[in-house]
């Protein structure tokens, strides 16, 4: 028995799109824990922020970085039977590049008030995750909106628990888009 | 030479081959996510897989993670050659080697 040309190129996709939706799915999973130590550190940093001196936030959120980053590229190392090789060293070095952003960012616009300065990692995180749900897994979109708004909704109704919120909200946000993602 | 293979070319087959050989070392698939990338039904995407372990493509596992049960699926060796022969027939069709 044969087929036809066009039973054969419908079927050639359909393997291509379960193959796709396969490994989608394989890398929701091992993302989840990166989600989840990031909900962490996230959830660590904006705590401290609401007990300590101001002065000492950078010093914090350095520390915090290095622990975030440095847990992303052992954890991405070990699940790299999805992540093509050197995909350890592209996360680190997109995390960088946020990092990098923030920095020029807020030296170009100087916050006129520390808690838009608070708030303002919540957007830029949320508009990242967004970036990445619409272009590759729409998982992400998901989870950036929710950064986004949980940020907004902080700055304009939680100001005086400003920190606290975004621990919370921000915070819990990546946490529980983690354990969304480990079910995948 | 390359050629159908009729029992992967059902549709539901054919998607679950798919999905397991994208499977680097060819690594056992849970059965949940298998349930995702083929968008099947539960007794539905069951009962193939079944058919594919009786024909020695797949292999089935059943385990448990602390007191949940888990099932898995992996490809075996003869099942991704039959696989890989199914898709070369498939292009070749495509790119006017044989078929209409």
């Amino acid at each position: 028995m044969g087929i036809s040309k066009s039973e054969a190129a419908s079927a050639l996709t359909d393997i291509e799109t379960a193959a796709g939706r396969s490994r989608l799915m394989k890398g929701y999973h091992h993302a989840a824990p990166i989600l989840m130590v990031w909900g962490v550190v996230w959830a660590a940093g904006y705590t401290a922020m609401g007990l300590l001196a101001p002065e000492r936030w950078g010093v914090l959120w350095l520390v915090l970085d290095v622990i975030g980053v440095g847990s992303t590229m052992l954890l991405a190392r070990r699940g790299k039977g999805t992540a093509a090789p050197g995909q350890g060293w592209k996360i680190a070095a997109g995390v960088l590049v946020i990092l990098v952003f923030f920095a020029g960012t807020f030296a170009l616009f100087r916050p006129e008030s520390t808690d838009a300065a608070i708030a303002y990692p919540g957007l830029v995180t949320g508009l990242v995750y967004a970036g990445i749900g619409i272009a590759f897994a729409p998982r992400y979109l998901w989870i950036g909106a929710a950064l986004f708004a949980a940020s907004l909704v902080g700055f304009f109704f939680f100001q005086p628990w400003l920190t606290f919120w975004m621990a919370a909200a921000g915070g819990g946000s990546l946490f529980v888009s983690g354990l969304w993602m480990r079910g995948a | 030479m390359a050629e159908l293979d009729e029992l992967i070319h059902q549709p539901l087959r054919l998607k679950i081959m798919a999905a397991l050989h994208a499977e680097r070392d060819a690594e056992p698939v849970e059965f949940s996510r298998l349930k995702a990338a083929t968008q099947a039904t539960d007794g539905n995407l069951g009962s193939h897989l079944t058919t594919l372990e009786k024909a020695g493509y797949v292999e089935i596992t059943k385990d448990f993670v602390g007191k949940r049960p888990r099932t898995r699926a992996a490809l075996t060796q003869t099942g991704r050659k039959a696989f890989r022969r199914h898709v070369d027939y498939l292009r070749a069709v495509v790119e006017g080697v044989d078929g209409d």
